[in-house]
C-alpha cells in the first residue's frame, strides 16, 4: 500500500514540474486539467502573483469548480445518498457547545460502549454554516464500524464579515466540549479523531495547532487527523477571488495558515488530495506534508488517482477509498 | 424514494425523444458530457426509437456520456491495488479445460458462508479476474466469500458472444458444485455483474439449469448494474463493429426474451447519468420481469454515471454495494 501511494504522488509531482516548465499548454495535458470541461483555451499570462502564478492562475487555483466539471452532480448525489442514509440511521444528538444558536454539533452514536469518536468539519469554501444534518452519509460507515459520528455546525463566513477567525474558535470549542462530554455518549475522550474536506480542512488544521495547554486541555486532546483537500497557507488564497468573501488581513493569514505553526501540532495527520484537483491545491497538501515532515511529526500524503476535489471529498463516506479508508485504518476500525 | 426518483428520470428522458437531440443534451444522462451541449448537426433517419445511426452509436459508446471514464479506471486500478496489497492473493479453480477458465476465489473467514460470484464487464472485450480485488474486500470482510470469472472475450471468439455466456454459466455450475470445497455454502450463490457482465449476466440467470443437472434455483439472487437485456438495439449500434451479432445471437441471447427461464429474484441498477439507452433496458427488462410476476426490483442511483454506478460494488454504503449486502443479508456492525 505504501509503494502504491509514493508511486503516485511522484507521478503527480513529476507532472506538474513538467506542466509549470512548460507553461500553460503543458499543464493542459497534466492530471490536474484532466476534468476541466471545456479545457483551458489558450491565452496570454499576465504578470505572476504568487511564484509563476497569474491573476488567471490564482483565481482558477483556488476555484475548485473549473478543475471539476461534475462539481455540481457529486453534490447531488451526497444529497441523494444522505437521504438514504438518514432513513437507515437513528436520529443524531443534537448538543450545544456554545452561546449561539449555530454552536451545536450533531452526535451520530455507535451501538459499541466507549467507543472512539471522530469529529467531521464540513468544506463548502467557509460559507457551508448550519447542516449538519447533510453528512449522515458520512456518519453511516463509522457507526457500523463502531465510532461515534459528531458533524460540527459553525459560522459562515458571510455572516462573520468575512473573518474566518470565528470558525477556527468554534471547531476548536467543539473539540474541547467533545473531550469534557464524551462519556456522557458512550465515546471515549482519549479517541478523539478529526475527518475534514476543503475549507474544512483549512478550519481543520487549525484546529490542530491548537494551543490546548493553554485550556487546560492535553496537547494530544485529537489522537489523529485525516484533511482531505485542504489549504494550510492562506497567502495565496488572500490573493484569489476568495478575498471577494473573506476579509483577509495580515493578522489573520499569518495566524490561521498552519503551515506556519506546525511546533504546535501533537496530532498525526494524514494528508489526502485528489490527482485531478487544481494545482495550488495539490501543492498546498504537498507542502504541508513536507513542512510537517520536516518538523519531524507523523504525517502520510496520500496523492489519489482518478479523483478531483468533489470526489476525493466523498470518500470520507467509502470505507474502502482514500480518506474513508485512511480514517478506518487510523482509528483502527473492523470494517464489518 | 426509488419510485420518485425512477419518475424524474422518466420524465427527463421523456421530454428529451419529445423534443429532438438538443433537449436530450440538456437532460440528466447528457449532464456529463464534455461539451455537455454537442455541435448542432442535422439528423438523419430514425432507426429505432427516435434516434438515428449517430444517436444510436452514441448510445452505446459510454465515453460520450461519461467525460470521467478514464479517470473513473484510473481510480478502480489504483484502489485495486491497494485492496490486493490489504487482502492479499485470490485462490485460483480452474472450471474449464482451456486456461482462461479459471476463477478467483477470496475467501472470508466466516464458515459456510454465502457465496457473490462477479462477471466484470468491459464491453465484452476487456477485464480480468485480477483487477477485482476492490470489489472483494468489502464482501470477504462482511462474511461472504467473493468469486471472479474469468472468461474469453469478444476479439479472441471472432465476435461471438456464446462462448463468454457459456463460460460464465459452467462457472456457476462449477461453483455450486466446489463451494465446500473453500468454505462457500452451495445454497446461497449470488451473482453481481454490470455494464456488458450484465447482459451475460442476464444470460447466466436465464440459464436453462435443467439441462446441466442443476438447480433452477441455483443463484439466490442477483444484482445486476447498467447492462443490456435486448441485443436488437446493440446491434444497431456501432458495437457490431466487434461483435458478429446473428439473428440467433440476438434472440438467445437478449435476456428479456426468456424471463420464462428466470427462477432468480433480480435487482436491477441504474445511473441517472448513464445513455437514455442504458437507461431504457434496465427499465424495460425491470418492468417485462415484474409483469411474468417475477421478482425485481429496480433501482435508479440519482447522479451517477456508467462507471460510477460499478464502482458502487466495492461500496457497503451506496447503491450496488448497499443492494448486495441486504441481499446476502451480511452485516456491517463490528
Amino acid at each position: 500500500m505504501q509503494k502504491v501511494k509514493s508511486a503516485s504522488a511522484t507521478i503527480t509531482r513529476r507532472t506538474l514540474v513538467a506542466g509549470a516548465a512548460a507553461g500553460a499548454a503543458a499543464l493542459a495535458a497534466g492530471p490536474a486539467e484532466a476534468q476541466r470541461c471545456p479545457p483551458a483555451a489558450p491565452r496570454v499570462k499576465g504578470p505572476p502573483v504568487f511564484r509563476d502564478l497569474d491573476q488567471v492562475d490564482i483565481d482558477e487555483g483556488y476555484d475548485n469548480d473549473v478543475y471539476a466539471f461534475n462539481a455540481r452532480n457529486v453534490g447531488e448525489r451526497r444529497v441523494y445518498n444522505n437521504r438514504i442514509a438518514q432513513s437507515r440511521l437513528a436520529k443524531p444528538d443534537r448538543f450545544r457547545y456554545g452561546p449561539s444558536e449555530i454552536e451545536h454539533l450533531n452526535v451520530h452514536r455507535t451501538a459499541r460502549p466507549k467507543a472512539p469518536v471522530l469529529i467531521f468539519i464540513q468544506g463548502g469554501s467557509w460559507r457551508g454554516g448550519a447542516r449538519a444534518q447533510q453528512f449522515a452519509t458520512y456518519a453511516e460507515p463509522y457507526v457500523k464500524a463502531g465510532a461515534n459520528f459528531v458533524i460540527v455546525d459553525f459560522a459562515d463566513v458571510r455572516k462573520t464579515g468575512g473573518d474566518i477567525a470565528p470558525l477556527v474558535d468554534q471547531c476548536r470549542r467543539a473539540v474541547a466540549w467533545t473531550y469534557r462530554n464524551a462519556a456522557a455518549f458512550g465515546g471515549d475522550p482519549e479517541r478523539l479523531y478529526l475527518i475534514s474536506r476543503s475549507s474544512g480542512s483549512h478550519v481543520a488544521s487549525c484546529v490542530l495547532i491548537t494551543e490546548w495547554e493553554k485550556q487546560g486541555l492535553p496537547r494530544n486532546i485529537l489522537k489523529g487527523a485525516v484533511l482531505g483537500s485542504g489549504m494550510y497557507d492562506l497567502a495565496p488564497v488572500r490573493l484569489s477571488k476568495r478575498s471577494s468573501f473573506v476579509t483577509f488581513t495580515d493578522a489573520m493569514v499569518q495566524e490561521l495558515s498552519a503551515i506556519r505553526h506546525v511546533d504546535r501540532i501533537h496530532t498525526p495527520v494524514v494528508i489526502g488530495v485528489g490527482a485531478h484537483e487544481t494545482p495550488e491545491f495539490q501543492r498546498q497538501a504537498r507542502e504541508f506534508a513536507a513542512a510537517l515532515k520536516a518538523a519531524g511529526k507523523p504525517v502520510e500524503l496520500i496523492v489519489a488517482p482518478g479523483y478531483n476535489h468533489y470526489e476525493t471529498g466523498e470518500t470520507i463516506g467509502h470505507p474502502y477509498a482514500v480518506l474513508g479508508r485512511a480514517a478506518m485504518d487510523m482509528m483502527n476500525l473492523n470494517r464489518g | 424514494m426509488k419510485s420518485a426518483s425512477h419518475m424524474l428520470t422518466c420524465r427527463a428522458l421523456v421530454a428529451g425523444t419529445a423534443a429532438g437531440t438538443v433537449a436530450l443534451a440538456a437532460g440528466d444522462a447528457s449532464a456529463q458530457r464534455c461539451p455537455a451541449v454537442p455541435p448542432p448537426r442535422t439528423k438523419g433517419p430514425a432507426i429505432w426509437l427516435s434516434y438515428d445511426q449517430h444517436d444510436m452509436d452514441e448510445m452505446y459508446d459510454q465515453s460520450v456520456y461519461a467525460f470521467n471514464q478514464k479517470h473513473t479506471l484510473a481510480r478502480s486500478a489504483a484502489n485495486n491495488k491497494i485492496a490486493a496489497a490489504t487482502i492479499g492473493k485470490s485462490e485460483r479453480f480452474a472450471y474449464g479445460p482451456t486456461p482462461i477458465e479459471g476463477v478467483d476465489v477470496w475467501k472470508t473467514k466466516k464458515p459456510n458462508a454465502p457465496v457473490l460470484i462477479y462477471i466484470h464487464g468491459g464491453s465484452w472485450r476487456s477485464g480480468r479476474s485480477f483487477d477485482f480485488a476492490l470489489y472483494a474486500e468489502p464482501y470477504i470482510n462482511a462474511g461472504a466469500h467473493f468469486v471472479a470469472i474469468d472468461f474469453t472475450n469478444v476479439r479472441d471468439t471472432k465476435g461471438d458472444l456464446f462462448p463468454l455466456v457459456d463460460q460464465c454459466r459452467r462457472a456457476v455450475g462449477f461453483v455450486y458444485r466446489n463451494a465446500a470445497r473453500f468454505g462457500g455454502d452451495p445454497e446461497r450463490l449470488y451473482l453481481c455483474s454490470r455494464s456488458s457482465g450484465s447482459h451475460l449476466a442476464g444470460c447466466v440467470v436465464t440459464t436453462d439449469w435443467d439441462k446441466m443437472g442443476l438447480p433452477r434455483t441455483i443463484l439466490k439472487g442477483a444484482v445486476l448494474g447498467s447492462g443490456m437485456y435486448d441485443l436488437k438495439p446493440v446491434r444497431m449500434s456501432a458495437r457490431s463493429k466487434f461483435v458478429a451479432f446473428t439473428d440467433a445471437m440476438e434472440h438467445e441471447l437478449s435476456a428479456q426474451r426468456h424471463i420464462d427461464r428466470l427462477h432468480t429474484p433480480l435487482v436491477l441498477c441504474i445511473g441517472t447519468l448513464e445513455t437514455p439507452e442504458f437507461q431504457r433496458q434496465s427499465r424495460e427488462f425491470a418492468d417485462k420481469v415484474r409483469a411474468a410476476g417475477k421478482p425485481v426490483e429496480l433501482v435508479v442511483g440519482q447522479h451517477y454515471n456508467h462507471f460510477e454506478v460499478g464502482d458502487t460494488i466495492g461500496h457497503p454504503y451506496q447503491l450496488m454495494g448497499r443492494e448486495l449486502i441486504k441481499m446476502m443479508k451480511l452485516s456491517m456492525a463490528a
